[in-house]
Order: C-alpha cells, then structure tokens, then sequence
C-alpha cells in the first residue's frame, strides 16, 4: 500500500524514472487498474456516507413535499429564464408545474408501497450499487478510449505493449482523487476540472514514457480519436441535415 | 479447476504467460470449454442472488402498475378524455402492453429468468466462445497463424475471463456495463497474437475481423427478414 502511495505521489508530481519503473514492470496493468479503482472508490465514499446517512434519516411526507415543491420552483424559474429564447405558449408554465406535481406524488406513492425486505436495507443496497458502479463506469471509459488511443500509438511508431499501454494510462484517475469534494458548491467542480486537466496530462506523459516518443507525439495519440470521433458526429449530423431538407 | 481459474485470473491483465500456458495445454479445446462453463455457472449464480435481493426491495410490480394508473388517470389531459369510451378501451390496452414490454426493458428484477440464466448463461457464452473461435482461427490462419483450431479454442476460452466482474452482481444495481465488452476484446486480441505467433497489426485484424463478419452477416439477416416481413405484410394487405 506504502508502494502504491508513493507511486501515486510521484505520478502527480510528473517524475519522469517513476513513470519509466512502472511501464517497466510485469504487472504495470494489475498497479496501474488497483490504483484507478482505489482513487474512484475513495473519491466517492464522502458521498455514499452523505447518501446513506440522508436515506436513513426518517423523513416527514411534509419535508419529502416541501423538498420536491422546492425543486419544481427552481426548474419553473429556469423555464422563466428561458422565455427571452423560445416562444412558450400561454400557460405551459402552469401546466408544466400541474404535470410535474402529478409525476412527483406517483413517485412518493411509489415510494411508499410495501417492500419483502425493510426499506432501510433497499435504499442501502442501492446507494452501495452506485457506489460500487463508479470504478466501472470509469473503467469502460478508459479502456473503449485507450483502445483508440493504442492504434493511433502503433500508426505513431509506437512501442508500448498492450498491457503496458494500459497499465501507463490508467495512471491518469490519480488526480480524480480530488472528486472527494466534488459534493462542495462553486469548490467540488473546481477540483474536477483540475483533476480532469492534471488528469489528461498525466496520461500524455505515460502515453510518450510507454511508447518511448515524443510528447507532441503523445499528444496527437490523445487528442486524433477525439477530433475523429467529432468529426464523425459532425458528418452524421450533416447527413441527417441534407437527408431531412431533401425529404422536405 | 483452481489452477483453470487462477489462469483465468492471470489471462485477465492480458500477459501472454497464461495464453502461452494455454497454448501448450495438453487438451486445450476441452479446458478452455470447462473454463467457460464455469465462468458462466458463477456469473449466473451471482446474478441470481443480486436478482433476488433486488426483487426483495422493490414494491411488487403489479402494485406500481396500479399506482401509476391512478396517477395517470388524475392527470389533466386524461380527465380531457376520459369521457371517451374508445379512448378508456384503447388507453387500457396500450397500458398493459407498455407492461408487458417496459418493465423487463428497464431491467426489472426477474428471478425466474435469473434462475435461467443458471443453463442458458453457459449456454450462450459457451456458443459465442465456439462462434468466436472458429471463425477467429479461420482469420488467424490467413493472416499467417500457426495455432490450431483446438489451441485457439483455448486460447479465446482465456479471453472470457472478463466476464469474471460481473462477479459483483451478487450485490443488487451494481452497473458493469460496457467494460466487459472492451477487455474481452483485448483479451481476444492477446489470445489470437500468442497462440498464432502474429504481429500486432495481423492479430488486431484477426480479433476485428470476426465481429466485422457477424456484423455483415447480421445486417444481411436483419435485411433478409424486413424484406421477407414487407413482402408476406405487404401481400396480405393487398389482398
């Protein structure tokens, strides 16, 4: 643990021999997948405690109305804002409101219907799915990428193996550590986009350290199968454009 | 059967050891199919219990139905129309057809159809494995592969180690989703690359080239049965 610790701090701190140890080793890819599901699981266990706590809170059906009253006044002022762009008819307002109270009060009725097991277990169970969800989510992310990211690599003169590629790159959740706060206002999204920055620069760094090329090269690894897959959806978009006004 | 599992284990952050180890395998087609098999089994045990768990806090399906039919009915637009008898009959049927669909589309808790997975789990996987395999090998010899089909059955047999994270399911709305898919892909591409000796680029395009023929061979079945459908509803209305 100690290990992977220091591993840690010195892939923050950009160490160059680090990076190059780790790309060395056997089991570069089990280090680098231990310590992308460690920072996810821990980035996200203030939140789970938040959740848990909140679904055992007994809750009175008065605060469980006033808090979803609550959300609906927010959304209907947006919708306020949004008047100055589009031409809502007369009323849609109070309509909307009308439909969105009704689909609150299924929700609490819902909500209310008897379980086999006690509540309490099933709202656990389900704030610990989605906790136990996060390393997954991140996980599918990073590998559909670094698939990607590998082939233009090889195109590039790469020399890195596939385990070695992966065990680099996953190197790049370490900053995401900093999501831990990510549940603070104005602060929390701060940090994320300074974990996804440090984030993306680290997985430069270890792309150029196990492939043995340049950083520019590193780069274009990262950045083609972004500007190729924006491209491709700019192309999709433009075809069902022509499609549409040929069809009338 | 443990030393099939550790292999698995090891297959799964794609050294080539394990695939060489596979490779060399005195009977590599029959372990790589027990590996399978037994993947599968525990995968769907684990899905089983997660299944029941979520069943066990979840409101009976029936009581939600009924629940959301009050709440619909109070809702503006339906007392607009309720006075219409067609419109009464024809909501009735379309709600408990979106039942009959809906519930199991957004994943509703269906032990018995857990509990089938238990035999259709090794089944299917053990068919994709057979499916995967032959026509991989197939590929792998002509891009210059010297493995054989039963050392490349044993191989990709490995690459359905992934499968080994849907473990977690034992525990209720843990999502894997689409990580699976991209490490079996990647455990292929290692399997086919160690057991026909290929260059990167050979064994990359022996691993893609199965699922670009599925894929052809999908979209040629997919239009095959839209033309036959247009031709056998397209006639009968005709008529």
């Amino acid at each position: 643990m100690k290990e992977l610790l220091q591993l840690a701090w010195d892939v923050l701190l950009f160490r160059h021999e680090t990076y190059a140890r780790h790309v060395a080793r056997t089991d570069a890819l089990k280090r680098g997948l231990t310590l992308l599901v460690l920072v996810t699981l821990l980035a996200g266990v203030v939140s789970l405690v938040v959740n848990v706590v909140g679904d055992l809170r007994p809750m009175s059906i008065e605060a469980r109305h006033q808090e979803a009253e609550q959300g609906i006044q927010e959304f209907i002022r947006s919708l306020g804002s949004m008047q100055q762009f589009f031409d809502l008819p007369p009323g849609f307002e109070r309509e909307m409101r009308a439909y969105m109270q009704a689909g609150i009060g299924i929700g609490f009725d819902i909500e209310d219907l008897p379980t086999r097991l006690p509540k309490p277990v099933g709202r656990v169970l389900r704030d610990l799915g989605a906790f136990l969800s996060l390393p997954f989510s991140r996980l599918a992310g990073w590998m559909g990428y670094a698939l990607w990211v590998l082939l233009v690599a090889k195109l590039l003169g790469g020399r890195a193996t596939v385990p070695q590629m992966l065990g680099a790159t996953a190197l790049y959740a370490v900053p995401h550590i900093l999501d831990i706060l990510g549940f603070v206002d104005c602060l929390g999204p701060t940090l994320g986009l300074v974990a996804t920055v440090w984030g993306i620069a680290i997985y430069v760094k270890a792309l150029s350290v196990a492939n043995d090329f340049s950083i520019g090269r590193a780069i274009t690894a990262t950045v083609v199968p972004t500007l190729v897959g924006a491209a491709l959806a700019l192309l999709g978009l433009l075809a069902l454009l022509i499609i549409g006004l040929a069809s009338g | 059967m443990k030393a099939l599992i550790r292999l698995a284990w090891k297959a799964l952050f794609l050294s080539e050891a394990p695939y060489a180890e596979m490779h060399n395998d005195s009977n590599p087609m029959l372990h790589g199919l027990v590996l399978v098999v037994l993947v599968a089994l525990a995968v769907a045990l684990a899905g089983l219990v997660g299944t029941a768990l979520e069943w066990a806090t979840t409101p009976n399906l029936s009581d939600i139905q009924g629940v959301m039919l009050e709440g619909i009915q109070q809702m503006p637009w339906y007392q607009e129309l309720q006075n219409d008898p067609e419109f009464r009959e024809t909501f009735r049927q379309q709600y408990k057809l979106w039942w009959r669909i809906f519930p199991s589309l957004f994943g509703a808790p269906n032990i018995t159809q857990a509990a089938m997975n238990i035999i259709l789990m090794p089944l299917g996987l053990g068919l994709v494995w057979l499916l995967y395999g032959v026509v991989a090998y197939l590929f792998a010899r002509l891009m210059g592969g010297q493995g054989s089909l039963p050392q490349t059955l044993g191989c990709t047999a490995l690459a359905a180690a992934p499968q080994l994270l849907n473990l977690v399911t034992f525990l209720p709305y843990v999502a894997v989703g689409g990580v699976v898919g991209a490490w079996t892909l990647l455990c292929r591409y290692v399997a086919l690359k160690t057991c026909h000796r290929l260059t990167g680029g050979r064994a990359l395009a022996a691993t893609l080239l199965p699922y670009i023929a599925f894929l052809v061979l999908a979209s040629f079945i997919a239009c095959l049965g839209s033309a036959a459908a247009a031709l056998i509803f397209g006639g009968g209305t005709s008529q």
